[in-house]
């Protein structure tokens, strides 16, 4: 008997991606794969939990103290509040530099992993690329777990700007300020790449598509037109690749009533606890149920209202199984997931590809955006009170969600993978 | 602000009764009583070194969950289909929706009640009267869940839940529940042993879909209890024991994903065929593993370009 083709997942540090791979590593699992996990650092364990094996690489430097995240709060939250535009120098260049870094100091380690673990394929859910990847010796899989604006287009908006489709003179405004500010990073990346022995990227592109399978999680209804459309050959839309992560038991409101509300602004957005704080103290004065994602944090709060349930971490697609409105940060994985439950999204983007996803979710009528911090307890009020009017918005999800449901993208994608596992390896590398 | 400790014979059980019923049922399974015997009050009150009253109490518990049954004229006797491998039923205190312990409980989880309350507020909260106040501040009290502070407050004391309990909790049950088993005269109830592993393994059998986290933690909960009950010293038992209730509380369920929960029962499984086996040493060590294992590895916050943010005591999210 054949050994079980070994599956090598490499997501980027964050929830998003990391249990986006679960869900796919599950689907390869029922089939007879080898799922296995390379850890990100600070994610040992969380695959483990799942039953699949990790291979940690090894930290180049201690992770960060309290302190450390303490001052990255600060550093990085009142730029969450900007533009996109006006993020690109204060957060979105700087987190580049981090993130070459990062692949820089990973290489070594990464390359030497491949050489021992010979896996038959390597799924890369990331926004920049390791060379070792290309050269293991085997297929490689891109999985585009954030928003589709990763895999730029003349006739989508650039990646982070937040732009409405269409807007030209808003594109060329953001893309000349965007490559001159990602331009040291992106010059040290290219050096890094052609030392490697790979070629380089054209200006502002850190990641490359897979010359063999890329997946891309955004679902039809949020999708653009292309001036160039995608290879179907190369690209698969997988419609959402949503995770079943068992049953979930509503907590108790007390004698508080209304439609339920699940609010995530993932954990970097749980650091703001003043704007959580604020938050909830409009909740409590609607007549809804809100479930609130409050990370680490949840020992900060005092006088929660009794409508309002918190903690640290909810299985997040158990709970928009029942949830009539999603509030969140724009993240796209969540994103996919209240569009295949059906739920509309209040989108109070933060960063990154929310700022394209709240602009996509309106342009579709999918869900509403709000800036994350410049609201009043009035907007915000009537704003959701708005959504749950939305007759036609509720249809149109509903019968999205119907697509969505009938086509399960987790096992779509563990197909394509399994099939391109089983090909001929490629002859480089 | 007057307390009065003692419960209404008709309130839910103190969890001090509940574990006194516990102690009376491990009795029972020592000497190898079956449907019918009597339960004379004198002689368990002395056997578990307490009053008549609690025992009492006790055995009113029993009756009500069906194992024992009493008469006026022979008191207490097991219940005709009494099953020595039947677990002692029912959360700990105020676990019920309707129980006001219960819901001051819930409601302090989920940071609805601060760190300080009164028994004036919580009347004000709840629309209960004093006396239903009081008896579940005392409850609370008794438990150690809540202490008096200067005035007319009460403190929360930390639950093991707690975003910064979480580690100590850990810490705690890695030092103690491994040494409770390898200890020279730790002793497995295999009536509770077999009954546990019925039922985690009936747990095993149930789809994804009905894999209920409460449902894990009361089969997680009754394991550790064990061997919580096992250990020869009467202090690392009883400090165990109380901890492990603290895991019980309204508000506590912790999520872990199906397949970990699966994952955990099989851990537990192997642990018990070793203490079954005799071989305590090697089941130690499996239980120090375990407990490992399903140390909540999630970082605390994580971001693109920035390092995960580690739990605390997890020095680079590893299990050290």
């Amino acid at each position: 008997m054949a050994d079980a083709p070994v599956i090598a997942f490499f997501p980027e540090a964050g929830f998003g991606a990391a249990l986006t791979c679960v869900g796919i590593a599950n689907a390869l699992r029922t089939r007879g794969a080898r799922p296995v996990f390379i850890c990100p650092p600070g994610f040992n364990g969380i695959f483990a939990d799942y039953g699949f094996q990790e291979y940690c690489l090894p930290l180049g430097a201690p992770l960060p103290a309290d302190e450390d995240w303490r001052a990255f709060g600060r550093r990085h939250l009142p730029h969450l509040n900007l533009s996109p535009i006006d993020q690109i120098e204060t957060y979105v260049a700087p987190t580049w530099e981090a993130i070459v870094e990062t692949a820089i100091g990973a290489e070594a380690p990464l390359a030497a992993l491949l050489t021992r673990l010979r896996p038959d394929t390597v799924v890369l859910d990331n926004v920049v690329m390791f060379p070792a990847i290309a050269r293991a010796g085997c297929p490689w899989v891109r999985i585009v777990s954030g928003a589709e604006t990763e895999i730029p287009d003349d006739a989508i908006p650039p990646h982070c700007s937040g732009l409405a489709t269409g807007d030209r003179e808003g594109r060329a405004a953001f893309i000349s300020r965007y490559l001159k500010a990602i331009a040291p990073a992106h010059g040290r990346y290219s050096r890094f790449r052609a030392a490697a022995g790979l070629a380089p990227l054209p200006p502002g592109q850190f990641l490359e598509t897979s010359p063999d399978l890329n997946l891309l999680l955004t679902p039809s209804v949020l999708r653009h037109d292309r001036a160039r459309p995608l290879d179907p050959g190369r690209f698969t839309h997988l419609e959402g690749a949503v995770r079943h992560e068992g049953p979930f038991d509503l907590p108790s409101f007390g004698n508080r009533q209304g439609p339920l509300i699940y609010v995530s602004f993932g954990s970097l957005g749980a650091l703001d606890v003043a704007l959580m704080q604020r938050m909830i103290a409009v909740f409590g004065k609607m007549r809804a149920r809100f479930i609130v994602h409050v990370g680490a944090w949840r020992d900060a709060y005092r006088g929660v209202p009794d409508n309002v349930h918190l903690d640290g971490w909810y299985p997040q697609p158990s709970v928009l199984a029942m949830a009539d409105l999603f509030i969140h940060h724009g993240g796209n994985s969540g994103l996919c997931e209240a569009l295949y439950h059906g739920v509309p999204s209040l989108i109070l983007p933060h960063g990154w590809d929310g700022h394209d996803n709240a602009t996509r979710a309106v342009e579709t009528g999918t869900g509403r955006k709000l800036h994350r911090a410049d609201w009043t307890e009035e907007m915000l009020i009537t704003t959701i009170r708005e959504m749950f009017g939305d007759r036609a918005m509720r249809e149109r999800l509903a019968s999205n969600a119907t697509v969505m449901q009938a086509r399960s993208g987790a096992d779509l994608a563990a197909d394509r993978i399994l099939a391109l596992a089983s090909g001929p390896r490629p002859s480089g590398g | 602000m007057e307390l009065n400790a003692t419960p209404s014979r008709n309130g839910r059980p103190r969890a001090s009764h509940r574990e006194l019923a516990q102690r009376i049922l491990d009795h029972v399974r020592e000497r190898g009583l079956g449907p019918g015997a009597r339960l004379p009050e004198q002689a368990l009150a002395r056997a578990c070194k307490v009053s008549r009253t609690p025992v009492r109490a006790a055995l009113d518990l029993l009756v009500d969950q069906g194992f024992a049954q009493h008469e006026a004229a022979s008191g207490y006797r097991l219940s005709p289909d009494f099953l020595p491998t039947s677990p002692l039923a029912g959360p700990p205190p105020g676990a019920s929706d309707a129980d006001l312990a219960g819901r001051i409980l819930r409601d302090r989880a989920a940071r609805r009640l601060d760190d300080s309350v009164s028994v004036g507020a919580l009347m004000r909260r709840y629309g209960c009267a004093r006396s239903a106040v009081t008896k579940a501040v005392a409850r609370l009290a008794e438990d150690g869940l809540l202490v008096r502070a200067p005035g007319q407050a009460w403190v929360f004391t930390s639950l093991p839940h707690a975003p910064a309990s979480q580690a100590d909790s850990h810490e705690f049950r890695l030092l103690l529940e491994p040494q409770a088993l390898s200890a020279p005269g730790f002793r497995l109830d295999p009536d509770r042993a077999a009954g546990s592993r019925a039922a985690m393994t009936a747990f095993l059998n149930r789809p994804d879909e009905g894999l209920d986290p409460k449902d894990f933690q009361a089969l997680d909960t009754e394991f550790h209890g064990l061997i919580a009950r096992g250990a020869a010293n009467r202090f690392v038992a009883e400090t165990l024991a109380q901890h492990l209730r603290m895991h019980e509380l309204p508000g506590a369920t912790r999520w872990v994903n199906p397949v970990r929960q699966r994952q955990a029962m099989l851990e537990h499984i192997g642990i018990l065929d070793q203490m079954e086996a005799g071989r305590f040493d090697v089941a130690a060590d499996l239980l120090r593993v375990h407990l490992r294992l399903s140390q909540d590895s999630r970082p605390r916050a994580a971001s693109r370009g920035a390092p995960p943010l580690p739990k605390p005591g997890m020095a680079g999210g590893s299990d050290g």
